[in-house]
């Protein structure tokens, strides 16, 4: 079978998936604080991870391309349909981009001119922190992706067209626009997280941390990968992959698990030894509210992965491959649970309720106390137990399931619109017989 | 160590090669070794080696090598000597870190290197015999060692180099 068809059990299923998406979201919308905290952090933190996954697609694959690469052409139309799903990103990021100008939402501490206007730090970030500079990148760097993520798409249908050996389309096309790609999807997609992720911590910033958040992008695209793969083989298609290639994905989810712990570490480590309030008070907060997720996320991210994949056998079982990037899938979701949710939180109890606490700062000691007197309540809030921000709740998991139903529709569909094995790719070959024990 | 009388064929190419030892496999011929320049695609399966445990010495090795640098820089730190850096307590382990990740690298490493050593019977200082000094060059080579063999086994043997397509057959005591 060359031609995948969404049976229509399937597309029920993810409809309702959607549904009870819409509805937890619904719920959250109406049942939250008086700034909708709960739903606009979700609604980010999902929309950044799926759209995330389609953006790594598509750098793996230009990556890929120019490195020569033939072992994953066999399956590259799932890449290839991720990518599509920038599309969706780009309309879900334009609907955070609304809620930005109209403060519908208050994801960002930078986008409150009340905060600005008593915030040194803030003045001085506002040249890039501010809606302007955040809508253009947004819709530029997403459209730029998108265009890319439409002209692969393009050159790989044309070159089903063409001669078995014939590497025109290939090298004069696919691999100029990935060399093209490379550069500019790893230079933008730093900035977009500054924007998107980082800023969420307005007074916080660390070197480090649009590569931590893109490889943390990619170990969850390679997981998605790996279950997508599982799944289609196991309604017959795709037989032409083998358990080598899984091999090859599972050395990649193995290695960039690692590479993820390195960064994770370098940056908490540096931090750590520096010991810069300024620094330390992005640890600080996850340290004392988030001790679960906190500590969770380096076991489920580290070594479980790291103890599973490191045996030859695992990565070629179906069973524990399944298991695996399923957990560590949901790991790479609580990280960025873990970097959206306790930033908006603090946010909002600063514009609820801590506004004078947080000027006073910078009005001595008198105003602090009367501000502290104030803000009590706010900062007892802030270190309760919280569901939906301390752990994900409920909602959080039928909102991400939601999403979930939302991508596998998106990729199952634009899979149904091409035949699933490039046949005239000129590493189709190398790929078919692909070998690595 | 005892004399090994060897009878071998060298082959040009490895393909011949591969369906060589695939022939001598149906014939019954018990092969001493196979020697190529390179590693040759499909070959250990064919002659049935098992998978090599190397790497399980390895992951061994690199479980010494952390719980060393941990305990080491542990007994230093809180008993030996213990000093204060950059106002951390005495036991903070995100420094070790990086250390016990170097120790662990080192310890599996060097382990595994000479555990590779001992097992194959190299090293420096010792010489190993060599069949044919083009095996390390382009030549693929079937050897059997016919040690006290009986003519009817030998010329067996023979006949199949033959069949097979080694491009020169020889006998050397090694």
């Amino acid at each position: 079978m060359n031609q995948f068809t969404l049976a229509g059990r399937e597309r029920t299923l993810l409809m309702s998936f959607m549904i009870v998406g819409l509805l937890c979201m619904g719920i959250t919308y109406f049942t939250d604080d008086a700034l909708h905290t709960r739903f606009w952090s979700n609604f980010l933190h999902n929309t950044v991870f799926f759209i995330g996954i389609a953006f790594l697609a598509l750098l793996f694959l230009c990556a890929n391309l120019i490195a020569l690469s033939g072992w994953y052409v066999v399956f590259k139309r799932i890449w290839e349909a991720y990518t599509q799903f920038l599309l969706v990103g780009l309309v879900l990021m334009f609907v955070v981009i609304i809620g930005l100008w109209l403060n519908g939402h208050h994801l960002y501490h930078w986008a409150d001119k009340a905060s600005v206007m008593a915030d040194v730090i803030l003045q001085g970030k506002s040249s890039f922190l501010n809606p302007v500079i955040y809508t253009l990148f947004t819709v530029v760097i997403l459209g730029i992706w998108y265009f890319f993520a439409m002209k692969m798409r393009a050159f790989s249908l044309e070159e089903e067209s063409v001669a078995k050996w014939d590497f025109t389309v290939h090298k004069k096309k696919m691999r100029v626009w990935a060399s093209w790609f490379l550069p500019i999807g790893g230079f933008s997609s730093a900035a977009i997280i500054w924007l998107w992720v980082m800023s969420i911590d307005a007074h916080w910033y660390s070197t480090l941390f649009a590569w931590y958040c893109t490889i943390s992008w990619f170990v969850s695209m390679l997981c998605i990968t790996v279950l997508s793969l599982i799944y289609l083989k196991s309604k017959g298609y795709y037989a032409e992959v083998k358990a080598d290639h899984f091999h090859d994905l599972g050395k990649f989810i193995f290695g960039f698990s690692v590479f993820w712990t390195y960064l994770w570490f370098s940056q908490y480590m540096l931090i750590w030894y520096g010991n810069i309030g300024e620094e330390t008070v992005y640890f600080r907060e996850r340290f004392d509210n988030y001790p679960v997720l906190f500590y969770g996320n380096l076991f489920i991210n580290f070594v479980l992965p790291f103890l599973v994949l490191l045996r030859n056998d695992t990565k070629r079982k179906m069973g524990v491959m399944t298991v695996i990037c399923t957990i560590v899938l949901i790991g790479h979701w609580i990280d960025y649970f873990l970097m959206i949710k306790p930033g908006v939180l603090h946010t909002a109890h600063e514009l609820m309720g801590g506004h004078e606490a947080h000027g006073a700062v910078e009005h001595g000691g008198e105003a602090v106390a009367q501000a502290v007197a104030h803000g009590a309540e706010a900062v007892e809030h802030a270190s309760s137990f919280l569901i939906g921000f301390t752990i994900p709740g409920l909602l959080e998991i039928g909102t991400f399931l939601g999403f979930t139903a939302l991508f596998a529709f998106f990729f199952l569909t634009q899979l149904s619109k091409a035949p699933l094995v490039a046949k005239r790719d000129p590493y189709i070959d190398e790929s078919l017989h692909h070998h690595v024990v | 160590m005892k004399n090994k009388e060897v009878l071998f064929g060298l082959y040009d190419d490895e393909e011949v090669l591969l369906s060589a030892v695939k022939e001598a496999k149906s014939r019954h011929l018990d092969i001493m070794d196979v020697y190529s320049p390179f590693p040759v695609h499909g070959l250990d399966p064919l002659l049935g080696l098992s998978e090599s445990r190397l790497h399980q010495a390895g992951f061994i090795y690199g479980a010494i090598g952390t719980l060393t640098a941990f305990l080491f820089m542990t007994w230093v730190f809180t008993r030996d000597w213990p000093l204060i850096f950059g106002g951390k307590p005495y036991w903070s382990v995100p420094a070790f870190i990086p250390i016990i990740f170097e120790l662990t690298v080192l310890f599996a490493s060097i382990g595994m290197v000479v555990t590779y050593y001992a097992i194959n019977g190299q090293g420096p200082g010792v010489t190993n015999p060599v069949l044919d000094d083009r095996i390390t060059d382009d030549k693929f080579c079937i050897a059997f060692e016919v040690n006290g063999a009986n003519e009817s086994t030998v010329s067996s043997f023979r006949n199949f180099l033959k069949d097979s397509g080694a491009s020169e057959i020889r006998t050397k005591t090694i």
